[in-house]
């Protein structure tokens, strides 16, 4: 018994603490609506989400600090803090909870279900696989226009028949999008190589087996691990002769040729909107269905598609945004 | 009030269920000195059980004892390689995490979710007959604590048993168990077949609890595990009389409490890392000034 009796006791001490932490942070925020932002960590396109997100809510006439204020944490790509950065959430009732990546994204769910506050999320390319389709829960999808992808090259490259693609077995947007690939490339006349790592430093082995075995080019996913050193991918495929392709504008930045992708920070504001229309009670969350981005741009990388010898076909040319390489 | 009232009931919540690891690696670390690595594989093997059997529609209690079984295969696999191959503890423990990464993917693929609909230990029928008038939050506070107690009931009656002191014996002196005609490489066996069992089952609780798996889950779980027994064992160094598993479930709690003090401080949201190493370094910088005073005083 006194081993239970201390045990209790420790506890109930240790989280005293908080009392001291958390009560000073909570005065003065009574009318503005809280926000919590929960995203799973430090990366471009995410952090691009986030940032796009606050915009969407500004762009809907509301001030930070006098009509919302953000509580933004970030879980450094662990999930168990995801789980407690949620339940914090929740015990602050937050007016909405703002996931942004699948891992953050059930996690606040799962948090919400006993207070049922909305979940507006993005960065998921399936929600009805990650089941968040249903329920007190809505948000965006960045699901890759994968068909307009393969168009692209297949105007960019019309004699080449293979493209390469890494992916993490582990990410569920990854596993998704090359299932989409494999359905989708013989309609291009195309045929896929992917190769599945379970880690970072494996992605520069994959890519250089893909070029050993002589595929026509590489195309990108929205892959956390491949992205990440996508700069040497970019250096080994450059030595080969091998143009590859994007998924988003920022790898078009870094070397790629040309991405029918997606911009984060759109979608992030196309969240915020979302997100706007459920705080001030115009709609419900259980309500509304995901969104995914309709519109995609085109982005071309002028110097890379020189020194591959790329042709950019005008039509496509005229609808392209040019990015320089840095 | 109420803010913190929550806070703390959820972060209590999740030291009970995360204290398993603890438990687990008490008995490899604490008690065999036995650094293993199985854990971070142990326990996504336990949530990707549990999340396949829920899903197809198993009893939500069928899952605890089923994830606990896959986990002491684990364990098994573990102390075979150690033991019977002659490979080093670490080495054996990082093979068998490595292998169990690609056998969680086949099992429950990258993430797996739980739909509100699925009945989980926390709203099953006997639980809810029970506290079925408390909110979930509660809810799922009182079964964490009743299982933690049960296993930890159960862990102290077992260290008593003759098995339970060999296991001891073995981690503090190896050939004393050998002169009693034992063989020291078994009861390592079994010791890590008990450890990776209790993680696997803290995996079970914790996709109860998210209504998901991830293959991704595992990763920081043994630094995790280890954390919370040292917290734990520094806090109670001067206390003779709390068993160890009683300081590694408090170690659990007090972890998680200081990563839930660092998110509500509200700091640059990348700092919440840094901010807890400093908190457990405060904590374990404390609990060695405590043992000097007591030497002194003793001498």
């Amino acid at each position: 018994m006194k081993k239970l009796l201390s045990l209790a006791l420790v506890s109930v001490l240790s989280l005293a603490c908080l009392t001291g932490c958390s009560s000073s942070t909570e005065e003065a925020k009574t009318n503005p609506y809280k926000i919590g932002i929960s995203q799973y960590g430090e990366h471009a396109s995410l952090d691009n989400c986030r940032e796009g997100f606050i915009q969407g809510l500004k762009d809907a006439g509301l001030v930070e600090g006098e009509d919302f204020v953000i509580d933004y944490q970030n879980a450094g790509f662990n999930d168990a803090t995801t789980t407690q950065i949620a339940q914090n959430f929740s015990a602050q009732n937050v007016d909405i909870m703002c996931a942004i990546a699948t891992p953050s994204a059930t996690a606040c769910y799962a948090a919400a279900e006993d207070k049922d506050i909305p979940v507006i999320f993005t960065a998921i390319t399936d929600p009805v696989e990650a089941k968040l389709d249903k329920g007190n829960v809505t948000g965006t999808s960045d699901k890759l226009p994968i068909a307009a992808q393969l168009d692209l090259i297949r105007s960019l490259q019309p004699d080449d028949d293979t493209i390469g693609i890494i992916y993490t077995e582990s990410e569920p947007n990854s596993v998704s999008a090359i299932r989409e690939y494999k359905e989708l490339a013989p309609d291009y006349g195309f045929a896929i190589e992917a190769i599945g790592i379970t880690q970072q430093s494996q992605a520069t082995q994959a890519a250089d087996t893909l070029i050993a075995k002589g595929v026509d080019c590489f195309s990108n996913l929205t892959d956390n691990n491949v992205v990440g050193v996508l700069a040497s991918i970019l250096e080994k495929t450059d030595e080969a002769g091998i143009p590859v392709y994007g998924s988003e504008v920022e790898q078009v930045v870094l070397g790629c040729v040309a991405s029918a992708g997606i911009e984060y920070f759109e979608l992030g504001k196309q969240t915020g909107a979302m997100a706007v229309k459920v705080l001030k009670g115009e709609a419900k969350a259980s309500e509304m269905p995901y969104e995914t981005i309709t519109e995609y741009g085109i982005y071309i990388n002028n110097d890379a598609a020189a020194a591959f010898a790329v042709e950019i076909p005008a039509d496509i040319a005229e609808k392209a945004i040019a990015v320089n390489a840095q | 009030m109420n803010i913190v009232f929550d806070l703390c009931v959820s972060t209590l919540t999740q030291g009970l269920i995360y204290g398993l690891i603890a438990y687990g690696v008490y008995i490899t670390y604490k008690i065999l000195d036995f650094p293993d690595l199985t854990v971070d594989g142990s326990f996504p093997l336990g949530a990707a059980v549990t999340a396949v059997l829920l899903t197809s529609g198993a009893d939500p209690f069928v899952t605890i004892p089923a994830a606990m079984i896959a986990g002491a295969v684990a364990g098994l696999a573990t102390g075979i390689i150690h033991v019977k191959f002659n490979i080093r503890d670490l080495l054996s423990g990082i093979i068998v995490q490595t292998a169990l990464f690609s056998i969680n993917l086949k099992i429950g693929g990258s993430n797996l979710i739980i739909p509100r609909e699925i009945d989980t230990i926390f709203t099953s029928g006997p639980v809810m007959a029970l506290f079925g008038d408390l909110g979930l939050m509660y809810r799922k506070l009182i079964v964490a604590l009743v299982i933690a107690v049960i296993i930890k009931i159960i862990l102290d009656i077992y260290f008593k048993t003759k098995s339970g002191l060999l296991l001891r014996a073995v981690g503090d002196n190896s050939s004393l168990v050998t002169t009693l005609a034992k063989d020291s490489g078994n009861v390592k066996i079994v010791g890590l077949v008990i450890a990776n069992a209790l993680v696997a089952a803290a995996g079970c609780l914790v996709c109860h609890e998210q209504r998901a798996f991830s293959n991704t889950m595992g990763t920081g779980q043994v630094v995790f595990g280890l954390a919370a027994v040292i917290i734990g064992s520094t806090i109670f160094k001067r206390f003779g009389f709390v068993k160890g598993t009683t300081a590694a479930i408090v170690g659990a709690v007090i972890y998680k409490a200081c990563i839930m003090i660092a998110i509500t401080l509200g700091l640059d949201a990348n700092l919440l890392n840094l901010v807890t190493a400093i908190m457990f370094l405060i904590i374990l910088v404390m609990g060695n000034h405590n043992r000097k005073g007591k030497v002194k005083h003793h001498a």
